[in-house]
């Protein structure tokens, strides 16, 4: 008796439980989840402890991160093209912005729902998807190993330096952009790209690592693997804030920069949503405090003041932004995958 | 017995729709000259056979996968053995030490290994504190490098077959043996082995899939320049966007994976046959 009581106790709370889990209807459309896709290194951590509790105190939703290169995303955007998207919102590099535009796999941006949009200085103003930065490479080197500051990438040649000098595959824009830029200065151009393979050779003696994957490349540096390689500037400086002995130098050629934006993907489940995610990345107050270390994340927004450390080794002011040295994308990537190809062959061991 | 075949279909279904199905569609997909051109045509697996470059990326990845499958077998048969000869009471303890790596994920170990290999690693110390190098040795991005990962993170693959037939072997047929005059190598060639083939065969099959096919491990241990199959799929598929030629070498993989697994049955049966014949 006692026993059947109890189950009907059980049963009349269980039920209560149920009908109390649905009254809160309000409560839950304001802890929506808003699935988007970022970087990683300096990205996702900047994205992860910035961004996503500015949107969270500005909207009620949450944030779920897809941690991918833009490459990735392109692909698996195209692999569900017609259904929905696997995010809400792409983080792409300059050279996937054309692609996804002409593969149909982002929306324009509404710029009417984005109240931080016109802040941004005109050039970053992309009717794809606002501009949240510019990134830049240069040479990453460890002072406790490298005693000499390199001052161009010829430094990578240095006998002394064998097995120390790191690299990335292509798939990655770091490894994407390094390879056109040595190809430049060893006299090429984005329709001739010989004079990059031919430099490449020489300096293949004294690669110790070329990652396939760019989540582990801030690991081997902290692993004291890689000694000297190109790199960007934002995680030169989010590694160094962690510790790790790590300098960024320009070198003599110059810096070579791209921009990087956001984009509201096709068919989103939560288009309202994402451009309020996009438009809090574009707010001065988020832009400045991203500047900061461990970040610097070079803002986009006219109203924020660079940063020391920007100016010191950047830009001194933003018009000095726009006279980094950039590629035509449109002209390289229908090269993308004969080039992947022969990267692979040259370097395969 | 015979009514109970419809508890196989739920199983049954999942398969056809989560792995038929999808190799169909990769099939499918492998025959396209291209994307968007959806007549039939053979030019991928034409241009995969044609290139000494593939192919020598295929054999790179099947022999880091018998390698691999080697190094296991040669440690883990003495470590599934004692497992089965221990007591009860440490049986289960050591039983649980060679399944504690399975309980972390292979990225997580994967990772670990990096901090072991590196040049500044605790390997490269204890080289070196020993005095057996002066220099550091590379170990990372190096096939040993992968290789030694590779037989440790899929080693519960092989221990826990082997154990599991070692233990069901009659301990009176080793005792069998030795009183009719054979040593222990002999015992253990002649009377153990050949008895403990189903579990070794299985191990074999179950690591020697899981290496070849370990992404991760493959990526984060060999780096870019060591090229296999895995990584090979992934940078036509994603960073070169050329599904057809990813899918057609997919297939391709698949199939030389199959082979190698369908020898290494034959070879167990053979081999079951020859002991049952004796």
């Amino acid at each position: 008796m006692g026993s059947n009581v109890n189950r009907r106790k059980f049963l009349v709370a269980a039920a209560g439980a149920g009908v109390g889990a649905m009254v809160p209807l309000r409560a839950r459309a304001q802890s929506k989840t808003l699935v988007v896709a970022t970087f990683p290194g300096t990205w996702n951590e900047a994205h992860r402890n910035l961004l996503a509790p500015y949107f969270k105190k500005r909207t009620g939703a949450s944030v779920t991160q897809s941690i991918q290169l833009a490459t990735e995303q392109l692909a698996k955007l195209e692999a569900a093209k017609g259904g929905r998207p696997p995010f809400d919102v792409a983080i792409l590099d300059e050279p996937q912005v054309f692609d996804a535009a002409k593969q149909g796999l982002i929306d324009e941006y509404p710029e009417a729902k984005s109240p931080n949009f016109k802040d941004l200085f005109p050039a970053y103003q992309d009717k794809w998807g606002p501009k949240i930065s510019l990134q830049v490479i240069g040479i990453g080197y460890n002072p406790n190993k490298i005693k000499t500051r390199p001052k161009s990438y010829d430094d990578l040649l240095n006998p002394a330096y064998k097995g120390r000098v790191g690299l990335t595959a292509l798939n990655s824009q770091l490894g994407m952009a390094f390879l056109a830029e040595y190809n430049r200065i060893h006299g090429g151009n984005e329709t001739n790209f010989d004079p990059a393979f031919t430099a490449l050779r020489k300096l293949l003696p004294n690669v110790g690592a070329v990652a396939a994957n760019l989540g582990a490349y801030a690991t081997l540096w902290q692993q004291e693997q890689v000694d000297i390689a190109p790199y960007n500037f934002n995680f030169v400086q989010t590694l160094k804030a962690k510790g790790v002995p790590v300098e960024f130098v320009v070198p003599e050629t110059g810096l070579v920069g791209w921009t990087t934006s956001l984009h509201l993907t096709k068919n989103a489940v939560e288009p309202d949503l994402a451009v309020q995610y996009i438009d809090s990345h574009l707010a001065a107050d988020m832009q400045s405090e991203m500047e900061k270390p461990p970040y610097d994340i070079i803002p986009t927004n006219s109203k924020v003041p660079l940063s020391a450390a920007i100016m010191q080794t950047v830009a001194k002011t933003p018009a000095d932004l726009s006279k980094i040295r950039g590629f035509e994308w449109t002209k390289i990537n229908p090269q993308r995958t004969a080039l992947i190809e022969r990267f692979n062959r040259e370097i395969k061991l | 017995m015979r009514d109970e075949w419809p508890l196989a279909l739920p199983l049954a279904a999942l398969f056809v729709a989560f792995f038929v199905a999808p190799f169909f569609v990769l099939l499918a997909l492998s025959l396209r000259v291209d994307v968007q051109v959806h007549a039939l045509s053979f030019a991928q697996y034409a241009k995969f056979f044609g290139d000494t470059f593939n192919l020598s990326i295929l054999w790179s990845t099947v022999w880091l996968a018998i390698r691999a499958t080697l190094v296991c077998l040669l440690f883990g048969y003495p470590i599934a053995w004692v497992c089965s000869r221990a007591p009860a009471r440490f049986q289960s303890l050591l039983v649980f030490a060679v399944v504690l790596p399975i309980l972390t994920s292979v990225v997580v170990r994967t990772f670990a290994w990096i901090v072991i290999l590196g040049r500044e690693g605790v390997m490269n110390d204890v080289l070196r504190a020993l005095h057996i190098v002066d220099q550091p040795v590379p170990l990372l991005f190096t096939e040993t490098g992968v290789i030694t990962v590779l037989a440790q993170v899929q080693m519960p693959l092989m221990v826990l077959p082997l154990f599991a037939t070692l233990s069901r072997i009659d301990p009176n047929l080793a005792d069998a043996s030795a009183a009719l005059g054979a040593g222990a190598w002999r015992t253990f060639f002649r009377v153990t082995v050949p008895l403990s083939t189903p579990g070794l065969v299985a191990g074999c099959i179950l690591v020697f899939s899981a290496c070849a096919t370990a992404f991760v491990t493959q990526t984060l241990i060999g780096g870019a320049r060591l090229v296999y199959m895995p990584l090979h799929i992934y940078q036509q598929a994603v960073g070169a966007n050329n599904w057809p030629f990813a899918a057609a070498i997919s297939v391709v993989f698949t199939i030389a994976v199959m082979i190698v697994i369908y020898v290494l049955n034959r070879a167990g049966s053979t081999s079951r046959a020859y002991g049952d014949a004796r």
